[in-house]
C-alpha cells in the first residue's frame, strides 16, 4: 500500500470518527441548525422597523400665559411624541417619570410670546430618566425634531395670518394702483418731471403688488419649510434592522460554533489520554490536524448551508451578490475560525478552560467585530484587536456580498485566508510538540 | 488471525542501564534487561514503582535520562512510521471514545494505523477473538469495565503487531476474565507475538515465561515463574506431614543435612516446611533422615508457594539488603 493512500485512511480515520460522533447527536444537530434560525427569527420580530414611541407629559404651570392655547404644543407631529396629557404640577410630573408612568416631561415655557418679543428665546426644559447613552442620545433627537416640529408650527400660523392680512394691502395696493392711473391721466403734457415721479410710483406698486401675489400663492408650509431632504443608498435598497444585522448574526454564530467545536475536540483527546496512543501508533501531527480540520470544515459547510437556506428563504433575509462569493468567504471564514478553535484547545489544559476562552472571544467578537459599534468609530489602535478577529472580516464581507450585492474585498479574503494559514501553522507546531518524545 | 512474524529467535527489548529521571525524582533506575522474542514478558510490581515509565520508554513516549535502549533493533526515539506499525500499545485507562460504537471505535483504530480499507474480515475476527462479536453496535461508553479492557485490547491488535506492550491490561478487572485474557496472551504468544506486559497482580507471574520484578524504580530480577519461587525462598519448598511429635533437637539435625538452606519452620503441630537445594534428589534423603530420628513420615511433597507470598519475600529480602541468590 502507498505511503499516500496510507495517509489518505490515516486521516479518514479522524473526519469518519469526528463527523460520526457529531451525526451520533441529533439533538445537537437540530440545536445548531434550528438554534441560529431561531434566533434570527426572534431577532425580526423583536425588533420591528419602527422607533419608539415616548410617552410625554406636558407640564404647563401657567396656562394662561399661552397665548394660542395648548395645542400648539401637545399637538406635536413627531411620531416619537406621544402625548400623555398636561399636569400644571411639575413636581407631579416628575414623580409620574420616577415611576416610570411616562418617558418624558416637557415643561413648557411661561409667557412664550412675551419672551420672544423682548427679544430673547423661551427655553423648552425636557426631563427623562435613561442611563442608556443610546436611549439618552434618542430622546435628544427626539427633543430637537419636536422643538424643531413647534417653531415650524408657530412661524406657519404667523405665515399663514400674515398671508391673511396680505390680502387686505393688496385690495389698499390696487385701488393705489388705480388712482395713480388716473392721476397719470391728469398731469399736463410738458410737466415731465411730474410724470416722471407718477411712472415711478406706478412702477413700484405695480412690484409690490406682484410680490404680494407671490407670498400669497406659495403655501405656508412651503414658505417656512423652503428645503427638504431625501436620503436615498447607492445600490437603492433600504434594509430593515433585522434584514441588516441578518450577515453579522449568521457570520457570529459559525465563527462560535466551529471555535467551540475545534477548542474541545484536542483537548478532550489530551485529558482521555488517547494522544499517548496517537504518539506510538505511526500517524503524525499532520494527519492528525489535517483530519480534524477536514472532518470539521465539511460538518460547518454543511451546517452553514442549512443556516444561509433557512436564512434566506424562509426569513427573506436578502441576498444582493453572487453565492459562489458568499461561498468562498463563509468556507474561509469557517477555515479560519477553526484554526482559532484548535489553538484554543491546544492551549488549553481542561476543557472548562476551552468553553471559557470560546466564550471570551465571542464577547471580543460582539464588541469589536462591528456587530453592532460601526468599526469607523473605534479608536485607532483597538482596530488592530478587531482585525485579528475573523468575525471581523467575515462581518464586512457577508455585508457587502449580501447587502451590496459586492464581491467580497479581496484583501479581507486574503487577509482572513492568511491568518488561518499562520493558525494552522501553529496548530500543526504545537500539536507536534505534544505527540513528540518527552524529554522532560 | 495470524502474526506475520515467524522469527523467534532474538531479543526484541535490550535495555542496558536505563534510567528516567523526573526532576531529582528518580522513575526508573538502572534498569538492564532483555526480553526474548516470541515470550509473554511480565512486568510486576506495586504502584508507582515504574512499570508505566518503562513501557513509556521502551514505546518511545519519554526518552530515557541515561541508559541504552534497543526495541526492535532500534532506539524507539528513532522508530519510524513502519517501526511503529510493528508495535501495539494498550494504554492503562481506557482512551477509546465513549460516543463510538465497538465498530466504529476498531475501525477508528485500524484507520489511524494505517490499515488497508478491505478490513471488515479482520475486525469481525478480532471481535469474535475478544468476544465482542454480539457487541459491535454498542456504544463504547455502555460497555462494562471488562468489555472495554477486551475492545481496548482488540483496537491494539487491529494492525497485527508483532511486538505488544501491555500497561496492566487485567487492573481492576474480576479474576474469572484475567483468566480469560491470560488465554488471550497465550494464544496471541502461539500466534508468534511478544507481549511485554505489566502487572500488579503477582500471581500472574505464573502465565509469563519470564518476569521482570520491579520495586521503587529497580528491577530485582528477571527470571522464570519458578526461578522466582526458588530466589524468594533460596530453593524449593517441601513440606513433610508426620505421625509423631517433632523434637526442637530432630529440627536441629535436619537442619545440619548438606542440602538444606535455612531454618526449618513448623507449619502446624506436626507439619514442618523445609527449604532444600533440589526437591527431586532431597525429598528421599529427607525422609531417610527422619526415619534415622525415629520420626514416622505420613506425607512429605513439593509446594510451590503463591507469587504473593513470593514477590512479598522478595520484597522483605531486598529491603533488608539480604542478598538474592
Amino acid at each position: 500500500m502507498s505511503r499516500f493512500f496510507k495517509f489518505l485512511i490515516r486521516i479518514s480515520s479522524f473526519m469518519s470518527k469526528e463527523l460520526t460522533e457529531i451525526l451520533r447527536q441529533p439533538r445537537l444537530i437540530l440545536t445548531l441548525v434550528f438554534g441560529p434560525f431561531l434566533i434570527m427569527f426572534l431577532f425580526g420580530l423583536g425588533y420591528p422597523e419602527q422607533n419608539r414611541t415616548l410617552r410625554t407629559t406636558f407640564v404647563a404651570e401657567d396656562p394662561s400665559s399661552l397665548q394660542g392655547g395648548m395645542d400648539l404644543f401637545t399637538n406635536s407631529a413627531s411620531p416619537a411624541i406621544a402625548d400623555q396629557g398636561v399636569e400644571n404640577d411639575k413636581d407631579l410630573a416628575l414623580a409620574k417619570l420616577a415611576l416610570n408612568q411616562t418617558d418624558l416631561v416637557i415643561v413648557i415655557p411661561a409667557n412664550p410670546m412675551e419672551t420672544v418679543q423682548n427679544n430673547q428665546q423661551a427655553q423648552f426644559v425636557i426631563y427623562h430618566n435613561e442611563v442608556d447613552p443610546f436611549q439618552i442620545a434618542y430622546i435628544q433627537s427626539a427633543a430637537q425634531i419636536y422643538v424643531n416640529d413647534v417653531n415650524r408650527s408657530l412661524l406657519q400660523s404667523v405665515t399663514e395670518q400674515g398671508q391673511a392680512n396680505a390680502g387686505t394691502v393688496q385690495t389698499s395696493l390696487e385701488s393705489a394702483l388705480e388712482k395713480t392711473k388716473t392721476l397719470k391721466q391728469a398731469i399736463p403734457p410738458g410737466e415731465t418731471d411730474a410724470a416722471a415721479q407718477v411712472n415711478d410710483l406706478e412702477k413700484d406698486l405695480t412690484t409690490a403688488h406682484d410680490q404680494l401675489s407671490t407670498f400669497q400663492s406659495v403655501g405656508s408650509s412651503v414658505l417656512v419649510n423652503p428645503f427638504n431632504a431625501a436620503t436615498t443608498p447607492l445600490g437603492n435598497v433600504q434594509f430593515t434592522p433585522t434584514e441588516f444585522f441578518a450577515p453579522a448574526v449568521i457570520v457570529l454564530l459559525l465563527q462560535h460554533l466551529s471555535i467551540t467545536f475545534a477548542s474541545l475536540s484536542i483537548v478532550r483527546e489530551r485529558r482521555s489520554g488517547i494522544i499517548e496512543l496517537f504518539r506510538v501508533a505511526p500517524i503524525t501531527a499532520f494527519e492528525t490536524i489535517i483530519g480534524k480540520f477536514l472532518s470539521y470544515l465539511l460538518f460547518e459547510i454543511l451546517l452553514a448551508g442549512v443556516i444561509t437556506a433557512l436564512a434566506v428563504w424562509v426569513l427573506r433575509v436578502p441576498m444582493l451578490g453572487q453565492w459562489y462569493d458568499y461561498a468562498l468567504a463563509v468556507v474561509v471564514l469557517l477555515f479560519t475560525s477553526l484554526a482559532v478553535g484548535f489553538l484554543i484547545s491546544l492551549i488549553s489544559q481542561t476543557d472548562t478552560q476551552a468553553v471559557q476562552y470560546s466564550m471570551l472571544l465571542l464577547l471580543a467578537s460582539i464588541f469589536f467585530s462591528g456587530f453592532f459599534l460601526d468599526l469607523r468609530l473605534m479608536w485607532q489602535p483597538i482596530k488592530v484587536l478587531a482585525w485579528s478577529l475573523p468575525a471581523t472580516y467575515g462581518i464586512k464581507m457577508l455585508q457587502d456580498i449580501m447587502l451590496r450585492g459586492a464581491s467580497a474585498p479581496p484583501l479581507l479574503l486574503e487577509g482572513l485566508a492568511l491568518i488561518g494559514i499562520g493558525l494552522f501553522l501553529v496548530n500543526w507546531f504545537l500539536l507536534r510538540r505534544r505527540m513528540e518524545v518527552q524529554y522532560s | 488471525m495470524k502474526s506475520k512474524n515467524k522469527n523467534l529467535s532474538g531479543d526484541v527489548v535490550e535495555a542496558q542501564e536505563l534510567t528516567k529521571a523526573f526532576g531529582d525524582e528518580v522513575a526508573v533506575d538502572s534498569l538492564t534487561m532483555r526480553v526474548p522474542r516470541g515470550t509473554i514478558f511480565g512486568f510486576i510490581g506495586p504502584s508507582g514503582c515504574g512499570k508505566t515509565t518503562t513501557i513509556r520508554m521502551l514505546t518511545g513516549v519519554h526518552k530515557p535520562t541515561s541508559g541504552q535502549l534497543r526495541v526492535l533493533d532500534k532506539n524507539p526515539i528513532d522508530f519510524s512510521k513502519s517501526d511503529r506499525e510493528k508495535i501495539g500499545y494498550l494504554i492503562q485507562q481506557f482512551v477509546l471514545y465513549p460516543e463510538l460504537t465497538v465498530w466504529e471505535n476498531l475501525n477508528f483504530a485500524a484507520s489511524f494505523y494505517g490499515v488497508t480499507l478491505f478490513r471488515q474480515r479482520r475486525l469481525n475476527k478480532l471481535l469474535e477473538f475478544v468476544e465482542l462479536k454480539d457487541d459491535k453496535r454498542k456504544l463504547a461508553g455502555a460497555l462494562s469495565g471488562g468489555m472495554k479492557r477486551r475492545l481496548s485490547l482488540a483496537a491494539t491488535l487491529v494492525h497485527n503487531p508483532e511486538l505488544l506492550f501491555l500497561d496492566e491490561p487485567t487492573a481492576g478487572i474480576d479474576p474469572l476474565l484475567r483468566r480469560k485474557f491470560w488465554d488471550y496472551f497465550k494464544e496471541l504468544q502461539a500466534q508468534g507475538h511478544t507481549l511485554f506486559i505489566t502487572t500488579q497482580y503477582v500471581g500472574e507471574a505464573a502465565y509469563c515465561d519470564l518476569v521482570g520484578v520491579m520495586y521503587e524504580g529497580k528491577l530485582l530480577m528477571v527470571e522464570t515463574p519458578e526461578g522466582l519461587r526458588r530466589k524468594a525462598y533460596g530453593g524449593d519448598m517441601v513440606v513433610i506431614k508426620t505421625a509423631d511429635w517433632i523434637k526442637s533437637e530432630t529440627l536441629r539435625n535436619l537442619e545440619r543435612l548438606p542440602f538444606v538452606r535455612g531454618k526449618i519452620r513448623f507449619t502446624g503441630d506436626q507439619q514442618i516446611e523445609v527449604i532444600v537445594d533440589e526437591a527431586n534428589t532431597a525429598i528421599p534423603e529427607l525422609v531417610e533422615a527422619c526415619k534415622g530420628e525415629g520420626i514416622t513420615v505420613e506425607t512429605v511433597e513439593q509446594v510451590s508457594p503463591p507469587f504473593d507470598d513470593v514477590f512479598v519475600r522478595l520484597i522483605e529480602r531486598e529491603n533488608s539488603n539480604e542478598q538474592i541468590l
